[in-house]
This record gives C-alpha cells, structure tokens and sequence, in this order.
C-alpha cells in the first residue's frame, strides 16, 4: 500500500513539476496538433477520410512516445541538473521505485497530445469520435501510458550510462514512430523491421489503441504492451541498481 | 574586404564555440540519422497512402532536413550569447553586427547543406530513386539556397531571442511547422489555401519545388523561378534579421535589458 501511494504521489509532483515548465508546455501544446493536422491532411489527400480518427489516434500516440523518450530519457540527467539526484539516491527506498514515478508522469504528460489531437481532429475537421470500443480505448491508454512510462524507466537507466544520451534521444524519435505502424502499417516496412517491431511495447500500445479505435481484438495486443513493459521494468531496475552503485562507489554521482 | 574576412573568420570562430560541446556521435546521431528516419516515415507514409511518389517524398525531406541544424543554428547564434553572458561583449564590437551576424548564419547553411545532401543521397540509395546526373549541380544550388534561407530564418527567430525570454519555443514550433507548411509532406493541392500562402513566405518551400523539377529531370530553366523565390525568401530573412536585431538592440540598451534572461 505504501508503494502505490509512493507511486502515485510521486508521479502527481513530478506531473505536477513539469507542468511548470513554461517550454515543456508550450511544445506539448503545440506539437502533437502540428502532427494532428498534418497527419489528417495526408490522409485526405490519400482518399482516407474514413480513417481519419485513426489518424489522430495515431498522431497522439507519436506526442505520447515523443514526450516519454525525452523526458525519461533525460530524467535521471534532469534531476542532475536540478541538484536532486542525490537526494533521491538517498531516499530509504530501491532507485527504481523513485524514478519510476518521473517516467509514468512523462507518460501521463504526453497523454494530453492525445486528447489534444482528437478535441482538434473533432472541432477543427469534424472528425466523429466514434470509437469501435470506447470504454476498451480509455483502459487502453490509460494503461499505455503506464507501460511507457515502465519503458521510460529502462531509457532513463540504459541513457544516464551514455555520454551522448541526447543524441540518441533525438535519433529515436522517427524510427520508433515508424516502426510501431504508429502511422505507417508494419506490413508496408521491409520485412526485417518486423522482429524490431515485436519487441518494441510501443507497437503493441499503438496496436491496442488503433482497434479500439477501429475494431479489433484490443486486449491481447494490449496484455502484449503490458507484458514487455513489465520486462523493461525489470531490466530497467536491475540497471538502475548497477548504476547508483557504480556511480556511489566512484563517487561520480553528482558528475555529468 | 574585410567585411567579408570579418563574416567568413568570425562566423567559424562562432560556429566552433557554440558547437564545441558536441562529439562525432551527438553530430552523426541528431543530424544525419534522425533526419534520415524522417525522410523514410514520411516516404512510407507517402507510399502507403499514396499521395504522391517516391520522389516527391524523397527530394522535398532531404532538402527540409537542412531546416534543423540552420533554423536551430540560426537562432543559438544571436540566443546563446545572450545566454552565455557574450552579447554585450559582440554588441560592443566597433565593426558592423549585421557583418557578424550574418557570417554566422554561413557555417549553419554548410552544415544544414552537408546534412541534406547526405540524406538525398543515402534515402535515394535506400529507397531506389534514381536521379539524372546531370541534375546534381542544380539540386546542390537548390539545397544551398534552401539552408542559406533556413539560416536567415532561423537567425530571424534569434533575435526575436533579445526580446521574449524563451525562443526557443518559437523555434521548436516553427521547425514542425516547416513540416506541415512547405508542401514537402503534403502537396501544396490538398492544404488549404492560407496554409499554402503562408507557405509561400517560409524557407524550403521554393527550394523542394525547385529540387523536385530537377530531380524529374525538367532542367534547370524550369527550376529557375523557384530558385529565385527561395534566395528571395532567404533575403527578406536577412534584412528582417538585421531590422529586429537593431531594434531589439536599441531597446534592450535603453531598457537596460541586455543580459536579463
């Protein structure tokens, strides 16, 4: 019970931390509707209309993956900068239970490129919110937004080991758009990206949601999503853990 | 003379100290790698919806990739000054700051122009976009003017930078805007039509165009007009750059503003 409560009000004050951020606020109001109307006019000019909902589910979820790998990617770096990395170090609590509430916020931050996506698709492009499973769609990204935060936790831990973490950050954005068919059907990618696909949580996240959103079997993609960012969870602890150590026994903690 | 060793010398100087954080990985990673995944989403999308060839997507991507490093290049060269401490110390100069400002917009336009051709040239590999040879001096043209214009864009949005504390929401804003206004993504047919005039006015817009003549093979007479447009656009950049840069000089003296960030 005092694990949730950590979890959850952790992830309130760094939700709550972020929305502070006049830059981070901006952007995350801004963008995703770019890609929103981007995407809807591209899929107009396709003569798609009838799968423009679809268009800006998938535009949202690309704000989603967009606001978790930067900002879990740069979580731990942040809180560096911030001079609060070795107070959460110090907490009586194992690293990943402390850093996982800043990646589920990124997670819960970028949920909003989702509802900004649709309340555009919807007023702007009259774009009907009829989803095939409606009340599937809501569970699907509330727990879409929880495992990319898990994912978020793996970045966070396997970025802070990289010196040039930011580039990597930057260059990860596209591919995992593309290869999650957040946009682009998988089956139109060459026949190698699909292994990469598979393993990637993101995938099956932007699976789940575009059946809810058209019809589809939503739950076993979505316990799909769950179960790998389950893995990554774990994975991601297990690197968390070797990193304080390391970075406590060479005293490098506070070191960028 | 020596305006133009002021621009040439001071602009890489310039270019070296802002950049002098990165490493080959940070360069090869955002600029040439993140770019390139842009042009294969946006050609898969293209292929998949079938909005337009091979081609379009290609050609227009690989000119609109320069757009990162000179637009963000363009704005770190009047914003990180101010941020640094420095800007006093440029305003100060006793030679001509729009020499200075413009020798720095030359380095980020090579680099933006390095980064677009390295995307033409691998995507077009990639993907099998055959393009004619005798086509490459004028699709190098069309790019360098697309990077010079991107450059004065970007140097526009910088010192915007001397008067709103935080450009670079306006700069991140402004490149996903470049994506959905200049026709690269969507053929300028299917915008709308204000979508299409604003395009009309922002940087690579008339150098995709230009490019994609040349990649179709149509000559360089046929570019020509296009071309001209984007050194047009590029040019109402500059003086816009060197107007606000001015004003906001002018006034951050009397308001005692200068470093207040």
């Amino acid at each position: 019970m005092n694990v949730l409560r950590l979890l959850v009000v952790g992830t309130l004050l760094h939700a709550k931390q972020i929305s502070r951020s006049p830059f981070e606020v901006a952007i995350a109001l801004v963008v995703p509707v770019v890609q929103a109307t981007l995407a809807v006019h591209l899929f107009r000019a396709g003569g798609e209309q009838h799968r423009l909902l679809e268009a800006a589910v998938g535009a949202g979820v690309m704000g989603v993956w967009s606001s978790v790998l930067f900002g879990s990617g740069g979580a731990i770096q942040n809180q560096r900068w911030q001079g609060t990395l070795e107070m959460i170090m110090l907490a009586p609590r194992r690293p990943v239970l402390v850093i996982l509430p800043i990646t589920i916020a990124t997670g819960v931050t970028g949920i909003y490129a989702l509802l900004a996506t649709l309340l555009w698709g919807r007023f702007l492009y009259g774009i009907r919110l009829d989803f095939a499973h409606p009340a599937a769609f809501v569970v699907a990204a509330v727990v879409c937004v929880i495992a990319l935060g898990m994912f978020g936790l793996l970045l966070a831990a396997t970025f802070v080991l990289m010196r040039n973490a930011n580039a990597l950050a930057n260059t990860l954005e596209y591919p995992v758009w593309l290869v999650s068919g957040m946009l682009v059907p998988i089956t139109v990618l060459p026949s190698w990206t699909g292994p990469l696909a598979a393993v990637l949580p993101t995938t099956w996240g932007a699976r789940a949601l575009r059946e809810a959103t058209s019809g589809g079997p939503v739950w076993p993609s979505l316990t799909i999503c769950l179960g790998i960012s389950l893995l990554c969870l774990a994975l991601g602890g297990f690197a968390l853990t070797y990193v304080e150590r390391r970075a406590r026994a060479a005293a490098t903690l506070a070191l960028a | 003379m020596k305006t133009l060793r002021l621009m040439t010398v001071g602009g890489a100087i310039a270019y070296r100290a802002l950049f002098n954080w990165t490493t080959p990985g940070m360069f090869v990673g955002t600029l040439l790698v993140g770019p390139l995944f842009q042009l294969l989403f946006f050609a898969y999308l293209g292929r998949q919806l079938q909005v337009a060839d091979d081609r379009f997507y290609i050609v227009g991507n690989a000119v609109l990739t320069a757009s990162l490093a000179c637009v963000f290049g363009g704005t770190m060269a009047v914003a990180n000054e101010r941020r640094f401490g420095t800007l006093g110390h440029v305003l100060l100069s006793p030679r001509s700051r729009t020499a200075i400002f413009w020798g720095r917009v030359i380095p980020y336009a090579g680099n933006g122009l390095l980064i677009a051709v390295v995307t033409l040239a691998v995507g077009a590999l990639l993907l099998g976009l055959r393009i004619p040879l005798g086509a490459l001096p004028g699709l190098f043209l069309a790019m360098a003017a697309g990077s010079l214009a991107c450059g004065f864009f970007g140097l526009t949005l910088g010192a915007l930078g001397l008067r709103f504390r935080d450009v670079w929401v306006v700069s991140n804003v402004s490149v996903a805007l470049l994506l959905l206004l200049t026709g690269v993504n969507v053929p300028a047919a299917n915008l709308p039509g204000w979508m299409v005039t604003v395009g009309h006015f922002l940087p690579i817009t008339h150098a995709a165009e230009a490019a994609r003549r040349l990649a179709a093979g149509d000559g360089m007479a046929a570019a020509a007009p296009a071309l001209g447009q984007e050194l047009l656009v590029g040019a109402g950049y500059a003086v816009a750059a060197v107007a606000l840069l001015k004003i906001f000089e002018v006034e951050s003296r009397r308001r005692a503003s200068l470093d207040a960030l």
